[in-house]
């Protein structure tokens, strides 16, 4: 069982239920203000944050990158630049523990994220 | 006088990012730190944020401007950031920053004034036309606290206070202007229905309560809050520089109020900066507290300033003043905000409501602004293009796809009328 939380910004419901509906009965979905978010998965009480914002990294991130570092945190899509399967790959098999997205672009990012990290 | 202000708030904005005192995009603002604390090269800070701001400039903020033909503000501040983030560290890029920034601002506010007088000029003149792109925005606006508690408590008390503020822009509507005694006020419609909403969204805000433990972030990143009252000056210069520009109709701060000044309602802009800026509140604040840099526009209150305030020095004095306030009371709004979850949350939803608003409602316009400019062709044009942007994975703002289409159609109408293909409407 993959605990998620989700920050983040905009969005929130809807990306908490795509990650239920890609994960199934493998995963645990808990929306929260994404400051509660990223310190959830902080203290260990979830694995992973996924969050959206309109640019990718303010809202959905801020948090998870003052409370996890920096490297901990990837965004994966920006304004004009929607997200690419081989860098979610990539961030997930580094170790990444919280994704951003913007809101635009949400129903492509999550389920590859989600898929990756039930394949870890 | 107009190009001064510009100039000004373009060297000022730029010195700011330099430094790293405050940055207009949200997104870089986590990853300045992450400079200044020394994990991050200035090289790749720079790089980060080109790729953050760069596609709004071109995609969000340059088009909105065109179509209302005053500067949002996001054209002048995305590029601000970049140019501060390129800039070396020291007094040289100090000095740098200050001179490329100062250009910049002149060369956006030039540069729009000569576009908007070439387009004027092409044998099929469609700046006209393209003031239609804000025309659903002027009415629809208001509706926005209504979605915002729809997305909030569910789609019924959506409804409840949809009604309610349609009540209320209908009841003002019919009493305006309103006699008390010899004087005459003229109750605005729009600006009644935004306010009964909003009114019930924070009474639904309020009443939610805590359940979970709240984090207490002005405690953990004590030192980053003393960061940003200490650099407390410069934010005030801002403030009052960007609050004096909006009075005197120079800029806006977002969509909706732009679109709403460009009609001469500058009351209405007001009240919808007003209220778009409570919505902005607790993003600005946590994400302030928790990276030490500020935004160099604050909460976006000096907008609502400017908006109200036609005076440009009195604007620039209340302007300096409110963003100053900001920041002294940062600590206590974030405490504040700790004991209401509720309005927390409706900061987002606010946010949420206001983009689907706007995406609806800049499409329409779009396609009704398209079809103006060349009938027929418009809503085959912007239709196509919106679908073509979904399937390929929306590499434009969803929000942007219905001005920069009808900007299209223009100039493809000019283009198809030059070889002979098209006749302009009479």
């Amino acid at each position: 069982m993959v605990k998620f939380v989700v920050g983040g910004q905009v969005e929130k419901q809807n990306i908490a239920d795509l990650i239920k509906e890609v994960g199934g009965e493998d995963v645990e979905v808990t929306v929260k203000s994404d400051l509660q978010a990223a310190n959830d998965v902080k203290s260990g009480k979830a694995d992973y944050y996924l969050g959206a914002c309109h640019t990718g990294g303010g809202g959905a991130l801020s948090m998870a990158i003052a409370l996890l570092t920096r490297a901990k945190t990837a965004t994966i899509s920006m304004p004009g630049k929607p997200p690419k399967e081989e860098n979610i790959i990539n961030a997930v098999n580094e170790g990444k523990l919280a994704f951003g997205f913007t809101g635009d672009h949400y129903e492509k990012a999550v389920p590859i994220i989600v898929r990756e990290i039930l394949k870890k | 006088m107009k190009i001064v202000i510009i100039s000004l708030i373009g060297a000022l904005a730029s010195i700011m990012a330099n430094k790293g005192i405050a940055v207009f995009n949200d997104g870089l603002r986590p990853i300045v730190p992450e400079h200044i604390e020394g994990r991050m090269s200035r090289k790749e800070l720079a790089a980060t944020s080109f790729a953050m701001s760069f596609g709004l400039v071109i995609g969000f903020g340059i088009p909105f401007s065109l179509t209302a033909s005053i500067l949002l503000i996001h054209s002048i501040l995305l590029g601000t950031d970049i140019i501060g983030t390129f800039s070396p560290d020291g007094k040289k890029g100090l000095a740098i920053s200050g001179i490329v920034g100062a250009l910049y601002g002149a060369g956006i506010l030039l540069g729009l004034e000569s576009v908007v007088k070439a387009f004027e000029m092409l044998p099929v003149n469609f700046m006209g036309s393209l003031g239609e792109v804000g025309a659903p925005i002027v009415i629809a606006f208001a509706a926005f606290p209504a979605l915002a508690t729809g997305y909030q408590y569910g789609a019924k008390k959506g409804l409840i206070n949809l009604g309610f503020s349609m009540l209320a822009r209908q009841i003002a509507i019919v009493v305006s202007p309103l006699a008390i005694g010899a004087v005459s006020i003229n109750v605005n419609p729009e600006g009644s229905a935004l306010i009964v909403g909003m009114i019930i969204l924070i009474i639904y805000a309020v009443r939610e309560k805590s359940d979970e433990e709240a984090v207490d972030l002005v405690s953990v990143f004590s030192e980053r809050v003393k960061r940003i009252k200490k650099n407390v000056p410069y934010l005030i210069v801002m403030g009052a520089l960007v609050a004096a520009a909006t009075s005197l109709n120079l800029m806006a701060g977002d969509p909706i109020s732009l679109n709403l000044l460009s009609e001469g309602k500058n009351i209405d802009a007001g009240f919808a900066a007003l209220a778009r800026g409570i919505g902005f509140i607790p993003l600005i604040a946590s994400t302030a507290i928790a990276t030490g840099v500020y935004g160099p526009i604050g909460m976006t209150f000096v907008f609502v300033v400017g908006l109200f305030i036609a005076n440009p020095f009195v604007s620039a004095i209340l302007g300096g003043l409110v963003i100053g306030i900001e920041v002294l009371f940062l600590d206590k709004i974030s405490k504040l905000l700790d004991k209401f979850p509720g309005v927390r949350k409706s900061g987002d939803n606010i946010r949420t409501a206001m983009s689907k608003l706007l995406e609806i409602a800049l499409l329409v316009g779009g396609m009704n602004a398209a079809n103006a400019i060349a009938p027929g062709i418009g809503f085959f044009v912007v239709i196509g293009l919106y679908i073509l942007n979904e399937i390929a994975g929306k590499p434009v703002v969803k929000m942007a796809v219905g001005p920069i289409s009808a900007i299209l159609v223009g100039v493809l109408a000019n283009i198809l009328s030059i070889i002979g293909l098209f006749t302009p409407p009479a």
